[in-house]
Protein backbone atom coordinates (compact mmCIF):
# COMPACT_ATOMS: atom_id res chain seq x y z
CA UNK A 1 0.00 0.00 0.00
CA UNK A 2 1.31 3.42 -1.09
CA UNK A 3 1.26 5.99 0.92
CA UNK A 4 -1.59 8.62 1.00
CA UNK A 5 -0.95 11.78 -1.58
CA UNK A 6 -4.19 13.22 -0.14
CA UNK A 7 -5.94 13.10 3.71
CA UNK A 8 -8.41 14.70 5.15
CA UNK A 9 -9.19 14.06 8.26
CA UNK A 10 -12.53 15.42 10.26
CA UNK A 11 -12.57 18.17 7.95
CA UNK A 12 -15.68 20.59 8.72
CA UNK A 13 -16.66 23.41 6.71
CA UNK A 14 -19.01 25.90 7.50
CA UNK A 15 -20.24 29.38 5.47
CA UNK A 16 -20.88 32.35 7.39
CA UNK A 17 -24.56 33.68 8.31
CA UNK A 18 -24.60 37.67 8.28
CA UNK A 19 -25.59 39.70 11.47
CA UNK A 20 -24.22 39.48 15.06
CA UNK A 21 -26.88 37.15 16.35
CA UNK A 22 -27.80 35.34 13.18
CA UNK A 23 -27.84 31.57 14.66
CA UNK A 24 -24.36 30.02 12.76
CA UNK A 25 -25.29 28.15 9.76
CA UNK A 26 -25.79 24.17 9.35
CA UNK A 27 -21.85 22.83 8.07
CA UNK A 28 -21.63 22.82 4.54
CA UNK A 29 -18.83 19.81 5.16
CA UNK A 30 -19.73 18.01 8.15
CA UNK A 31 -16.69 16.15 9.33
CA UNK A 32 -15.36 14.06 6.50
CA UNK A 33 -12.82 11.48 6.50
CA UNK A 34 -10.77 10.87 3.21
CA UNK A 35 -7.40 9.49 2.33
CA UNK A 36 -6.63 9.34 -1.81
CA UNK A 37 -3.24 6.62 -2.27
CA UNK A 38 -0.46 8.34 -4.83
CA UNK A 39 -2.03 7.19 -8.61
CA UNK A 40 -5.32 5.86 -7.50
CA UNK A 41 -8.62 7.93 -8.31
CA UNK A 42 -11.64 8.34 -5.83
CA UNK A 43 -14.68 9.75 -7.17
CA UNK A 44 -16.97 12.37 -4.88
CA UNK A 45 -20.54 11.67 -6.31
CA UNK A 46 -23.46 14.12 -4.38
CA UNK A 47 -26.58 16.12 -5.77
CA UNK A 48 -26.77 19.68 -5.37
CA UNK A 49 -25.88 20.77 -1.87
CA UNK A 50 -24.21 17.67 -0.70
CA UNK A 51 -21.09 19.64 0.15
CA UNK A 52 -18.90 18.03 -2.48
CA UNK A 53 -18.05 21.24 -4.22
CA UNK A 54 -17.35 22.96 -0.81
CA UNK A 55 -14.97 19.88 -0.12
CA UNK A 56 -13.17 20.26 -3.53
CA UNK A 57 -12.64 23.90 -2.51
CA UNK A 58 -11.57 23.86 0.48
CA UNK A 59 -8.45 20.91 -0.69
CA UNK A 60 -7.94 23.90 -3.19
CA UNK A 61 -7.88 25.65 -0.38
CA UNK A 62 -10.31 28.52 -1.70
CA UNK A 63 -12.65 28.43 1.15
CA UNK A 64 -11.98 28.86 4.78
CA UNK A 65 -11.39 25.64 6.51
CA UNK A 66 -13.64 25.76 10.19
CA UNK A 67 -11.61 22.88 11.64
CA UNK A 68 -10.25 19.31 10.90
CA UNK A 69 -7.25 18.89 8.84
CA UNK A 70 -5.68 18.09 5.45
CA UNK A 71 -2.24 16.67 5.03
CA UNK A 72 -1.25 16.86 1.36
CA UNK A 73 2.29 14.99 0.14
CA UNK A 74 2.98 14.58 4.05
CA UNK A 75 2.82 18.43 4.61
CA UNK A 76 -0.03 20.02 6.49
CA UNK A 77 -1.48 21.57 4.10
CA UNK A 78 -3.84 24.22 5.91
CA UNK A 79 -0.50 25.39 7.25
CA UNK A 80 1.07 26.13 4.34
CA UNK A 81 1.36 30.22 3.51
CA UNK A 82 2.55 32.48 1.32
CA UNK A 83 4.88 31.98 -1.57
CA UNK A 84 4.85 28.21 0.20
CA UNK A 85 0.89 28.04 -0.79
CA UNK A 86 2.17 29.34 -4.11
CA UNK A 87 4.49 26.65 -5.19
CA UNK A 88 2.53 23.68 -3.16
CA UNK A 89 -0.05 24.51 -5.55
CA UNK A 90 1.89 23.34 -8.51
CA UNK A 91 1.03 19.92 -7.61
CA UNK A 92 -2.90 20.38 -8.04
CA UNK A 93 -4.28 20.55 -11.67
CA UNK A 94 -8.04 21.45 -11.60
CA UNK A 95 -10.22 21.34 -14.67
CA UNK A 96 -13.96 23.18 -14.60
CA UNK A 97 -17.19 21.69 -15.75
CA UNK A 98 -17.56 23.73 -18.42
CA UNK A 99 -14.53 24.05 -20.99
CA UNK A 100 -16.04 27.68 -22.62
CA UNK A 101 -16.46 29.13 -18.57
CA UNK A 102 -12.72 28.10 -17.34
CA UNK A 103 -11.12 28.94 -20.56
CA UNK A 104 -11.10 32.94 -21.48
CA UNK A 105 -12.60 33.59 -25.18
CA UNK A 106 -10.26 36.29 -25.51
CA UNK A 107 -6.97 34.65 -25.64
CA UNK A 108 -5.95 32.13 -27.81
CA UNK A 109 -4.99 28.72 -26.98
CA UNK A 110 -1.21 29.57 -26.89
CA UNK A 111 -2.34 32.09 -24.39
CA UNK A 112 -3.68 30.27 -22.25
CA UNK A 113 -1.53 27.56 -22.07
CA UNK A 114 1.44 29.96 -21.21
CA UNK A 115 -0.56 31.25 -18.05
CA UNK A 116 0.22 28.58 -15.62
CA UNK A 117 3.95 28.39 -16.98
CA UNK A 118 4.52 32.62 -17.06
CA UNK A 119 2.90 32.08 -13.29
CA UNK A 120 5.81 29.56 -12.22
CA UNK A 121 8.33 31.41 -13.54
CA UNK A 122 9.28 30.00 -17.03
CA UNK A 123 10.68 32.19 -19.64
CA UNK A 124 8.57 32.20 -22.78
CA UNK A 125 10.57 30.92 -25.61
CA UNK A 126 10.95 28.43 -27.95
CA UNK A 127 11.42 25.60 -25.27
CA UNK A 128 7.80 26.58 -23.77
CA UNK A 129 6.32 26.92 -26.94
CA UNK A 130 7.16 23.46 -28.01
CA UNK A 131 6.31 22.45 -24.01
CA UNK A 132 2.90 23.77 -25.13
CA UNK A 133 2.78 21.43 -27.91
CA UNK A 134 3.52 18.56 -26.54
CA UNK A 135 0.56 19.53 -23.63
CA UNK A 136 -1.78 19.41 -26.46
CA UNK A 137 -0.78 16.45 -28.07
CA UNK A 138 -0.85 14.05 -24.90
CA UNK A 139 -4.61 15.63 -24.61
CA UNK A 140 -5.17 14.33 -28.50
CA UNK A 141 -5.10 17.70 -29.94
CA UNK A 142 -2.75 18.55 -32.95
CA UNK A 143 -0.22 21.79 -32.39
CA UNK A 144 -1.77 24.13 -34.88
CA UNK A 145 -4.15 24.23 -32.26
CA UNK A 146 -2.06 26.97 -30.49
CA UNK A 147 -3.45 30.14 -32.21
CA UNK A 148 -7.16 29.27 -31.82
CA UNK A 149 -9.14 30.43 -29.51
CA UNK A 150 -11.55 28.54 -27.30
CA UNK A 151 -14.86 29.92 -28.89
CA UNK A 152 -13.22 28.01 -32.46
CA UNK A 153 -13.89 24.58 -30.64
CA UNK A 154 -15.83 22.14 -30.16
CA UNK A 155 -17.22 21.12 -26.47
CA UNK A 156 -14.94 18.33 -26.38
CA UNK A 157 -12.01 20.36 -27.99
CA UNK A 158 -12.22 22.71 -25.17
CA UNK A 159 -12.41 20.31 -22.25
CA UNK A 160 -9.03 18.68 -23.75
CA UNK A 161 -7.52 22.39 -23.68
CA UNK A 162 -8.87 22.53 -19.79
CA UNK A 163 -7.11 19.18 -19.42
CA UNK A 164 -4.02 20.45 -20.91
CA UNK A 165 -3.59 23.53 -18.79
CA UNK A 166 -4.16 21.69 -15.58
CA UNK A 167 -1.50 19.47 -17.18
CA UNK A 168 1.05 22.18 -17.50
CA UNK A 169 2.73 22.34 -14.07
CA UNK A 170 2.88 18.30 -13.93
CA UNK A 171 1.03 18.30 -11.11
CA UNK A 172 0.76 15.04 -9.12
CA UNK A 173 -2.91 15.12 -8.38
CA UNK A 174 -5.92 16.06 -10.77
CA UNK A 175 -8.69 17.91 -8.93
CA UNK A 176 -12.21 17.45 -11.87
CA UNK A 177 -15.36 19.36 -10.63
CA UNK A 178 -18.16 17.14 -13.35
CA UNK A 179 -15.24 17.03 -16.13
CA UNK A 180 -17.95 15.58 -18.43
CA UNK A 181 -21.17 16.62 -17.29
CA UNK A 182 -21.17 19.23 -20.17
CA UNK A 183 -20.68 17.07 -23.13
CA UNK A 184 -22.31 14.48 -24.89
CA UNK A 185 -22.14 11.09 -24.45
CA UNK A 186 -19.91 10.02 -27.33
CA UNK A 187 -17.62 12.89 -26.68
CA UNK A 188 -17.62 12.12 -22.46
CA UNK A 189 -15.94 8.74 -23.72
CA UNK A 190 -13.40 10.31 -25.36
CA UNK A 191 -12.37 12.60 -22.54
CA UNK A 192 -12.58 9.39 -19.88
CA UNK A 193 -10.44 7.76 -21.98
CA UNK A 194 -8.07 10.44 -21.83
CA UNK A 195 -8.15 10.87 -18.32
CA UNK A 196 -7.46 7.06 -17.78
CA UNK A 197 -4.63 7.33 -20.44
CA UNK A 198 -2.87 10.40 -18.61
CA UNK A 199 -3.46 8.54 -15.20
CA UNK A 200 -1.42 5.82 -16.18
CA UNK A 201 0.68 7.90 -18.07
CA UNK A 202 1.86 10.66 -15.20
CA UNK A 203 1.04 8.78 -12.36
CA UNK A 204 -1.81 11.10 -11.44
CA UNK A 205 -4.02 10.54 -8.51
CA UNK A 206 -7.73 12.33 -9.39
CA UNK A 207 -10.34 13.58 -7.40
CA UNK A 208 -13.26 13.17 -9.34
CA UNK A 209 -16.45 15.04 -7.70
CA UNK A 210 -19.95 14.42 -10.21
CA UNK A 211 -23.52 13.90 -9.53
CA UNK A 212 -23.87 10.68 -12.22
CA UNK A 213 -22.88 7.90 -10.28
CA UNK A 214 -22.12 5.74 -13.28
CA UNK A 215 -19.66 8.24 -15.02
CA UNK A 216 -17.19 8.17 -11.84
CA UNK A 217 -18.06 4.36 -11.21
CA UNK A 218 -16.39 3.72 -14.25
CA UNK A 219 -12.55 4.76 -13.68
CA UNK A 220 -12.73 5.50 -9.81
CA UNK A 221 -10.90 2.99 -7.56
CA UNK A 222 -12.81 4.07 -4.56
CA UNK A 223 -15.95 5.73 -4.21
CA UNK A 224 -17.82 8.45 -1.80
CA UNK A 225 -21.47 9.21 -1.61
CA UNK A 226 -22.05 12.28 0.24
CA UNK A 227 -25.26 13.99 1.64
CA UNK A 228 -26.04 17.30 3.13
CA UNK A 229 -22.16 17.27 4.26
CA UNK A 230 -22.15 13.77 5.61
CA UNK A 231 -20.51 10.67 3.92
CA UNK A 232 -23.33 8.46 3.41
CA UNK A 233 -21.48 5.65 2.04
CA UNK A 234 -17.08 4.85 1.47
CA UNK A 235 -16.01 2.46 -0.26
CA UNK A 236 -14.03 0.51 -2.75
CA UNK A 237 -16.13 1.06 -6.08
CA UNK A 238 -16.90 -2.53 -7.06
CA UNK A 239 -18.22 -3.21 -3.36
CA UNK A 240 -20.38 -0.54 -3.95
CA UNK A 241 -21.46 -0.83 -6.91
CA UNK A 242 -22.24 -4.83 -6.64
CA UNK A 243 -23.95 -4.10 -3.22
CA UNK A 244 -25.04 -0.34 -1.83
CA UNK A 245 -25.42 -0.41 1.69
CA UNK A 246 -27.50 2.56 1.79
CA UNK A 247 -30.88 2.88 -0.27
CA UNK A 248 -29.70 6.54 -1.39
CA UNK A 249 -26.92 4.91 -3.40
CA UNK A 250 -29.18 2.85 -4.77
CA UNK A 251 -31.37 6.03 -5.67
CA UNK A 252 -28.68 7.79 -6.97
CA UNK A 253 -27.15 4.69 -9.20
CA UNK A 254 -30.16 6.34 -11.19
CA UNK A 255 -33.62 4.85 -12.81
CA UNK A 256 -32.34 3.23 -15.83
CA UNK A 257 -31.39 -0.32 -14.32
CA UNK A 258 -33.74 -2.13 -17.17
CA UNK A 259 -31.02 -2.41 -19.86
CA UNK A 260 -27.33 -2.74 -17.87
CA UNK A 261 -26.29 -5.28 -20.41
CA UNK A 262 -26.34 -3.92 -24.58
CA UNK A 263 -26.95 -7.87 -25.66
CA UNK A 264 -27.27 -8.93 -29.41
CA UNK A 265 -29.89 -11.90 -30.18
CA UNK B 1 -39.69 5.26 -43.44
CA UNK B 2 -43.40 3.77 -43.10
CA UNK B 3 -45.74 4.45 -39.74
CA UNK B 4 -45.23 1.78 -37.05
CA UNK B 5 -46.70 2.19 -33.62
CA UNK B 6 -46.44 0.69 -30.16
CA UNK B 7 -49.77 -0.99 -29.85
CA UNK B 8 -50.46 -1.94 -33.43
CA UNK B 9 -53.30 -0.99 -35.83
CA UNK B 10 -55.82 -0.64 -33.00
CA UNK B 11 -53.90 2.26 -31.86
CA UNK B 12 -54.64 5.76 -32.95
CA UNK B 13 -52.10 7.84 -34.74
CA UNK B 14 -51.55 11.02 -32.91
CA UNK B 15 -48.87 12.44 -34.06
CA UNK B 16 -47.59 11.55 -38.03
CA UNK B 17 -44.42 13.56 -39.55
CA UNK B 18 -42.39 12.08 -43.11
CA UNK B 19 -39.50 14.27 -44.68
CA UNK B 20 -39.06 16.87 -42.00
CA UNK B 21 -36.86 19.17 -42.93
CA UNK B 22 -35.71 22.55 -41.26
CA UNK B 23 -33.36 24.87 -42.75
CA UNK B 24 -32.40 28.13 -41.25
CA UNK B 25 -30.55 31.14 -43.59
CA UNK B 26 -26.85 31.94 -42.27
CA UNK B 27 -24.64 34.62 -43.69
CA UNK B 28 -22.25 31.05 -44.24
CA UNK B 29 -25.43 29.76 -46.16
CA UNK B 30 -28.13 27.97 -45.51
CA UNK B 31 -27.97 25.73 -42.26
CA UNK B 32 -30.36 22.28 -42.32
CA UNK B 33 -31.09 22.27 -38.61
CA UNK B 34 -32.95 19.16 -39.32
CA UNK B 35 -32.63 17.27 -42.76
CA UNK B 36 -35.16 14.45 -42.89
CA UNK B 37 -37.15 13.09 -39.67
CA UNK B 38 -39.73 10.90 -39.50
CA UNK B 39 -41.75 10.64 -36.53
CA UNK B 40 -45.19 8.40 -35.87
CA UNK B 41 -46.77 8.93 -32.37
CA UNK B 42 -49.14 7.01 -31.15
CA UNK B 43 -51.84 8.36 -28.97
CA UNK B 44 -51.05 7.47 -24.98
CA UNK B 45 -47.46 7.22 -26.21
CA UNK B 46 -44.44 8.35 -24.12
CA UNK B 47 -41.71 8.88 -27.58
CA UNK B 48 -38.34 9.22 -26.90
CA UNK B 49 -36.29 12.00 -29.62
CA UNK B 50 -32.83 10.91 -28.87
CA UNK B 51 -29.48 12.51 -29.80
CA UNK B 52 -26.71 14.26 -29.46
CA UNK B 53 -26.17 18.37 -29.28
CA UNK B 54 -26.72 19.57 -32.90
CA UNK B 55 -28.78 16.59 -34.19
CA UNK B 56 -31.77 17.99 -34.59
CA UNK B 57 -34.01 16.71 -32.04
CA UNK B 58 -34.46 20.40 -30.38
CA UNK B 59 -35.70 22.13 -33.60
CA UNK B 60 -37.65 19.02 -34.66
CA UNK B 61 -40.12 19.81 -31.34
CA UNK B 62 -39.93 23.55 -31.94
CA UNK B 63 -41.12 22.72 -36.04
CA UNK B 64 -44.04 21.13 -34.07
CA UNK B 65 -44.89 23.96 -31.72
CA UNK B 66 -44.32 26.26 -34.85
CA UNK B 67 -41.80 28.31 -33.12
CA UNK B 68 -38.78 28.27 -35.42
CA UNK B 69 -36.47 30.93 -35.87
CA UNK B 70 -37.59 33.83 -37.79
CA UNK B 71 -36.36 33.25 -42.26
CA UNK B 72 -36.05 29.57 -41.36
CA UNK B 73 -38.24 27.03 -43.80
CA UNK B 74 -39.93 23.97 -42.61
CA UNK B 75 -40.94 21.52 -45.20
CA UNK B 76 -42.44 17.86 -44.75
CA UNK B 77 -44.09 15.33 -46.95
CA UNK B 78 -46.39 14.81 -44.20
CA UNK B 79 -47.07 17.04 -40.87
CA UNK B 80 -50.24 15.76 -39.59
CA UNK B 81 -51.40 16.22 -36.23
CA UNK B 82 -54.88 14.31 -35.07
CA UNK B 83 -55.86 15.12 -38.68
CA UNK B 84 -55.19 18.88 -38.50
CA UNK B 85 -51.86 20.18 -40.98
CA UNK B 86 -49.84 21.37 -38.68
CA UNK B 87 -47.36 23.31 -41.51
CA UNK B 88 -50.55 25.84 -41.71
CA UNK B 89 -51.87 25.35 -38.12
CA UNK B 90 -48.95 24.78 -35.40
CA UNK B 91 -49.08 27.85 -34.09
CA UNK B 92 -52.76 27.92 -33.58
CA UNK B 93 -52.60 24.49 -31.70
CA UNK B 94 -49.57 25.91 -29.28
CA UNK B 95 -50.97 26.19 -26.03
CA UNK B 96 -54.28 24.71 -26.93
CA UNK B 97 -53.54 21.26 -28.15
CA UNK B 98 -49.66 20.95 -28.17
CA UNK B 99 -47.41 22.50 -25.07
CA UNK B 100 -43.92 22.72 -24.08
CA UNK B 101 -42.05 21.73 -21.13
CA UNK B 102 -39.02 23.24 -21.34
CA UNK B 103 -35.21 21.85 -19.87
CA UNK B 104 -34.97 24.93 -17.45
CA UNK B 105 -37.68 25.26 -15.22
CA UNK B 106 -36.24 28.67 -13.76
CA UNK B 107 -36.20 30.33 -16.90
CA UNK B 108 -39.57 29.12 -18.14
CA UNK B 109 -40.66 30.75 -14.85
CA UNK B 110 -41.16 34.89 -14.63
CA UNK B 111 -39.35 35.48 -11.46
CA UNK B 112 -41.65 38.35 -10.57
CA UNK B 113 -44.52 36.88 -10.56
CA UNK B 114 -46.39 34.50 -8.12
CA UNK B 115 -46.75 31.18 -9.00
CA UNK B 116 -50.98 31.81 -8.22
CA UNK B 117 -50.65 34.76 -11.48
CA UNK B 118 -48.71 32.64 -13.39
CA UNK B 119 -51.22 29.55 -13.28
CA UNK B 120 -53.76 31.97 -13.86
CA UNK B 121 -52.21 33.92 -16.83
CA UNK B 122 -52.82 30.50 -18.30
CA UNK B 123 -56.20 29.69 -17.45
CA UNK B 124 -57.21 32.86 -18.46
CA UNK B 125 -56.82 32.48 -21.69
CA UNK B 126 -58.16 28.95 -22.14
CA UNK B 127 -61.24 29.27 -20.37
CA UNK B 128 -64.19 31.20 -19.08
CA UNK B 129 -64.52 30.72 -15.72
CA UNK B 130 -64.68 32.99 -12.90
CA UNK B 131 -61.55 34.21 -10.83
CA UNK B 132 -62.46 32.22 -7.95
CA UNK B 133 -63.15 28.89 -10.17
CA UNK B 134 -60.02 29.55 -11.93
CA UNK B 135 -58.12 29.82 -8.50
CA UNK B 136 -59.38 26.49 -7.47
CA UNK B 137 -58.68 24.88 -11.11
CA UNK B 138 -54.99 26.40 -10.65
CA UNK B 139 -55.08 24.66 -6.88
CA UNK B 140 -56.18 21.26 -8.11
CA UNK B 141 -53.81 21.32 -11.23
CA UNK B 142 -50.60 22.15 -8.87
CA UNK B 143 -51.67 19.36 -6.61
CA UNK B 144 -52.46 16.57 -9.09
CA UNK B 145 -48.40 17.46 -10.21
CA UNK B 146 -47.90 16.25 -6.48
CA UNK B 147 -47.31 19.77 -4.86
CA UNK B 148 -47.50 19.96 -1.30
CA UNK B 149 -49.44 22.69 0.42
CA UNK B 150 -50.99 24.00 -3.72
CA UNK B 151 -52.63 26.46 -1.98
CA UNK B 152 -49.79 28.00 0.32
CA UNK B 153 -47.96 27.63 -2.92
CA UNK B 154 -50.10 30.12 -5.13
CA UNK B 155 -48.65 33.06 -3.36
CA UNK B 156 -44.64 31.74 -3.62
CA UNK B 157 -42.59 33.46 -6.23
CA UNK B 158 -40.03 30.95 -7.99
CA UNK B 159 -37.10 31.66 -6.47
CA UNK B 160 -38.57 30.31 -3.35
CA UNK B 161 -39.28 26.72 -4.73
CA UNK B 162 -36.41 23.93 -5.64
CA UNK B 163 -35.79 22.95 -8.92
CA UNK B 164 -38.08 19.88 -8.86
CA UNK B 165 -41.16 21.76 -7.43
CA UNK B 166 -40.13 24.62 -10.39
CA UNK B 167 -40.48 21.79 -13.20
CA UNK B 168 -43.74 20.23 -11.81
CA UNK B 169 -45.03 23.94 -11.65
CA UNK B 170 -44.17 24.53 -15.58
CA UNK B 171 -45.99 21.07 -15.86
CA UNK B 172 -49.29 22.05 -13.93
CA UNK B 173 -49.53 25.43 -16.45
CA UNK B 174 -49.00 22.99 -19.65
CA UNK B 175 -51.38 20.25 -18.11
CA UNK B 176 -53.80 23.94 -17.48
CA UNK B 177 -53.43 24.74 -21.27
CA UNK B 178 -55.37 21.69 -21.74
CA UNK B 179 -53.26 20.14 -24.42
CA UNK B 180 -52.83 16.41 -24.86
CA UNK B 181 -49.25 16.43 -26.45
CA UNK B 182 -46.51 17.41 -24.72
CA UNK B 183 -42.98 18.38 -25.75
CA UNK B 184 -40.53 17.41 -23.09
CA UNK B 185 -37.56 18.75 -24.03
CA UNK B 186 -34.91 17.58 -21.65
CA UNK B 187 -37.12 17.85 -18.75
CA UNK B 188 -34.76 16.44 -15.90
CA UNK B 189 -31.68 17.50 -17.39
CA UNK B 190 -31.65 20.57 -14.61
CA UNK B 191 -32.40 18.71 -11.86
CA UNK B 192 -30.83 16.57 -9.59
CA UNK B 193 -30.68 12.50 -10.43
CA UNK B 194 -33.43 11.73 -7.69
CA UNK B 195 -35.43 14.47 -8.35
CA UNK B 196 -35.47 13.68 -12.00
CA UNK B 197 -36.58 10.02 -11.45
CA UNK B 198 -39.90 11.57 -9.29
CA UNK B 199 -40.59 14.07 -12.32
CA UNK B 200 -40.13 11.18 -14.33
CA UNK B 201 -42.84 8.93 -12.69
CA UNK B 202 -45.32 12.24 -12.37
CA UNK B 203 -45.12 12.67 -16.43
CA UNK B 204 -45.58 8.67 -16.68
CA UNK B 205 -48.46 8.91 -14.22
CA UNK B 206 -50.21 11.97 -16.19
CA UNK B 207 -49.86 10.20 -19.61
CA UNK B 208 -51.97 7.06 -17.74
CA UNK B 209 -54.67 9.27 -15.55
CA UNK B 210 -55.28 12.10 -18.23
CA UNK B 211 -54.39 10.20 -21.59
CA UNK B 212 -51.76 12.63 -22.75
CA UNK B 213 -49.22 11.68 -25.58
CA UNK B 214 -45.59 13.03 -24.66
CA UNK B 215 -42.32 13.54 -27.15
CA UNK B 216 -39.48 13.46 -24.98
CA UNK B 217 -36.57 14.84 -26.47
CA UNK B 218 -33.53 13.71 -23.98
CA UNK B 219 -29.95 12.52 -24.54
CA UNK B 220 -30.14 10.35 -21.71
CA UNK B 221 -30.69 6.98 -21.97
CA UNK B 222 -31.75 6.27 -18.69
CA UNK B 223 -34.34 8.68 -18.91
CA UNK B 224 -35.59 6.31 -22.12
CA UNK B 225 -35.60 3.74 -20.37
CA UNK B 226 -37.01 4.47 -17.94
CA UNK B 227 -40.21 6.30 -19.38
CA UNK B 228 -40.25 6.03 -23.03
CA UNK B 229 -42.17 2.98 -25.03
CA UNK B 230 -41.14 3.59 -28.51
CA UNK B 231 -38.00 6.06 -29.62
CA UNK B 232 -36.52 7.26 -32.59
CA UNK B 233 -32.74 8.07 -32.74
CA UNK B 234 -31.79 11.15 -34.54
CA UNK B 235 -27.95 11.57 -36.11
CA UNK B 236 -27.40 14.82 -38.21
CA UNK B 237 -30.59 15.80 -38.44
CA UNK B 238 -31.73 12.63 -40.12
CA UNK B 239 -33.98 9.54 -38.34
CA UNK B 240 -31.97 6.77 -38.61
CA UNK B 241 -33.64 4.68 -36.42
CA UNK B 242 -37.11 3.85 -34.71
CA UNK B 243 -38.80 1.19 -32.44
CA UNK B 244 -39.70 0.39 -29.54
CA UNK B 245 -37.70 1.99 -26.59
CA UNK B 246 -36.59 -1.65 -25.03
CA UNK B 247 -35.61 -2.88 -29.02
CA UNK B 248 -33.39 0.10 -29.20
CA UNK B 249 -31.68 0.20 -26.13
CA UNK B 250 -31.07 -3.59 -25.84
CA UNK B 251 -30.49 -4.38 -29.73
CA UNK B 252 -29.54 -1.25 -31.46
CA UNK B 253 -29.41 -1.86 -35.37
CA UNK B 254 -28.39 1.57 -36.80
CA UNK B 255 -24.34 1.60 -36.28
CA UNK B 256 -24.89 5.18 -34.48
CA UNK B 257 -27.32 3.68 -31.90
CA UNK B 258 -25.17 0.64 -31.05
CA UNK B 259 -21.93 3.23 -30.91
CA UNK B 260 -23.90 5.54 -28.79
CA UNK B 261 -25.07 3.01 -26.32
CA UNK B 262 -21.20 1.42 -26.41
CA UNK B 263 -19.79 4.68 -25.40
CA UNK B 264 -21.63 4.53 -22.08
CA UNK B 265 -19.68 4.43 -19.02
CA UNK B 266 -21.75 1.64 -17.88
CA UNK B 267 -21.14 -0.34 -21.15
CA UNK B 268 -17.48 -1.30 -20.40
CA UNK B 269 -16.24 -3.53 -17.85
CA UNK B 270 -14.55 -1.28 -15.20
CA UNK B 271 -11.68 0.87 -15.81
CA UNK B 272 -11.18 -0.68 -19.47
CA UNK B 273 -11.23 2.19 -22.15
CA UNK B 274 -14.84 3.30 -23.54
CA UNK B 275 -16.03 2.58 -27.40
CA UNK B 276 -15.45 6.58 -28.04
CA UNK B 277 -17.11 7.45 -31.58
CA UNK B 278 -14.36 8.96 -33.12
CA UNK B 279 -14.73 12.05 -35.36
CA UNK B 280 -17.34 15.10 -35.45
CA UNK B 281 -20.94 15.22 -36.72
CA UNK B 282 -21.68 16.61 -40.67
CA UNK B 283 -21.45 20.17 -40.70
CA UNK B 284 -25.09 21.56 -40.93
CA UNK B 285 -23.72 23.80 -43.79
CA UNK B 286 -22.56 20.94 -46.51
CA UNK B 287 -25.24 18.70 -48.00
CA UNK B 288 -24.55 14.82 -47.53
CA UNK B 289 -24.33 11.96 -50.16
CA UNK B 290 -24.78 8.65 -49.10
CA UNK B 291 -24.88 8.03 -45.41
CA UNK B 292 -24.40 10.86 -42.95
CA UNK B 293 -22.66 8.46 -40.66
CA UNK B 294 -20.46 6.81 -43.01
CA UNK B 295 -17.32 9.06 -42.01
CA UNK B 296 -17.23 7.34 -38.53
CA UNK B 297 -19.32 4.46 -39.06
CA UNK B 298 -17.31 1.00 -38.29
CA UNK B 299 -18.55 -0.86 -40.51
CA UNK B 300 -18.47 1.25 -43.30
CA UNK B 301 -17.80 -0.14 -47.37
CA UNK B 302 -17.74 1.97 -50.54
CA UNK B 303 -20.75 2.53 -51.12
CA UNK B 304 -22.46 4.30 -47.73
CA UNK B 305 -20.59 7.17 -48.95
CA UNK B 306 -22.53 7.69 -52.17
CA UNK B 307 -25.67 5.91 -52.21
CA UNK B 308 -28.08 7.09 -49.35
CA UNK B 309 -29.09 3.92 -46.79
CA UNK B 310 -32.46 1.78 -47.67
CA UNK B 311 -34.88 1.50 -44.65
CA UNK B 312 -34.73 -1.42 -43.22
CA UNK B 313 -38.14 -3.01 -41.45
CA UNK B 314 -38.17 -5.74 -39.19
CA UNK B 315 -41.64 -5.71 -37.56
CA UNK B 316 -42.02 -2.60 -36.09
CA UNK B 317 -38.29 -1.69 -35.45
CA UNK B 318 -37.15 0.31 -38.76
CA UNK B 319 -33.68 1.92 -39.84
CA UNK B 320 -32.07 3.12 -42.06
CA UNK B 321 -28.94 1.47 -43.25
CA UNK B 322 -27.08 -0.54 -45.95
CA UNK B 323 -26.24 -3.68 -43.83
CA UNK B 324 -29.41 -5.77 -43.85
CA UNK B 325 -28.97 -7.03 -40.93
CA UNK B 326 -28.03 -3.64 -38.95
CA UNK B 327 -24.94 -2.89 -36.92
CA UNK B 328 -22.09 -5.96 -36.53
Amino acid sequence: MTAPLLTVHELVVRYKTRGLFATPSKPAVDRVNLSLPAGSTLGIVGESGSGKSSLLRAVLRLVPVESGGITLDGQDWLATHGPDLRRARHSIGFVAQNPFLSLSPRLTIAQILAEPLLARGDKPGAAMQDHMALLLSRCGLPPDFLPRRARELSGGQAQRVAIARALALSPRLLVLDEPTSALDVSVQAQILNLLMDLKADFGLSLLFVTHNLKVVAHLADQLMVMRHGCVVEAGATQRIMAAPEQSYTRELMGFGQRFGQNTKP
Amino acid sequence: MRCATAKGASAVTLLEVQGLSVTIPSPAGPVQAVRSVDLCIAKGEIHGLIGESGCGKTMTGMALLGLTPAGAQVAARVFQFDGIDLSTSAAALRGRRIALISQDPAAALNPVLTIGRQMDDVLRTHSPHSKVDRRAGAVALLAATGLPDADKLMTCYPHQLSGGMQQRVVIAQALATGADFLIADEPTTALDVTVGAQVLALLRQLVADRGLTILMITHDMDVVAAVCDRATVLYAGLSVETGPASAILTCPRHPYAAALLAALPDAAPHGQRLAAIDGQIPPSTKPISGCAFAPRCPAVMSLCHTVPPPARVQGDHLWACHLAEGAP
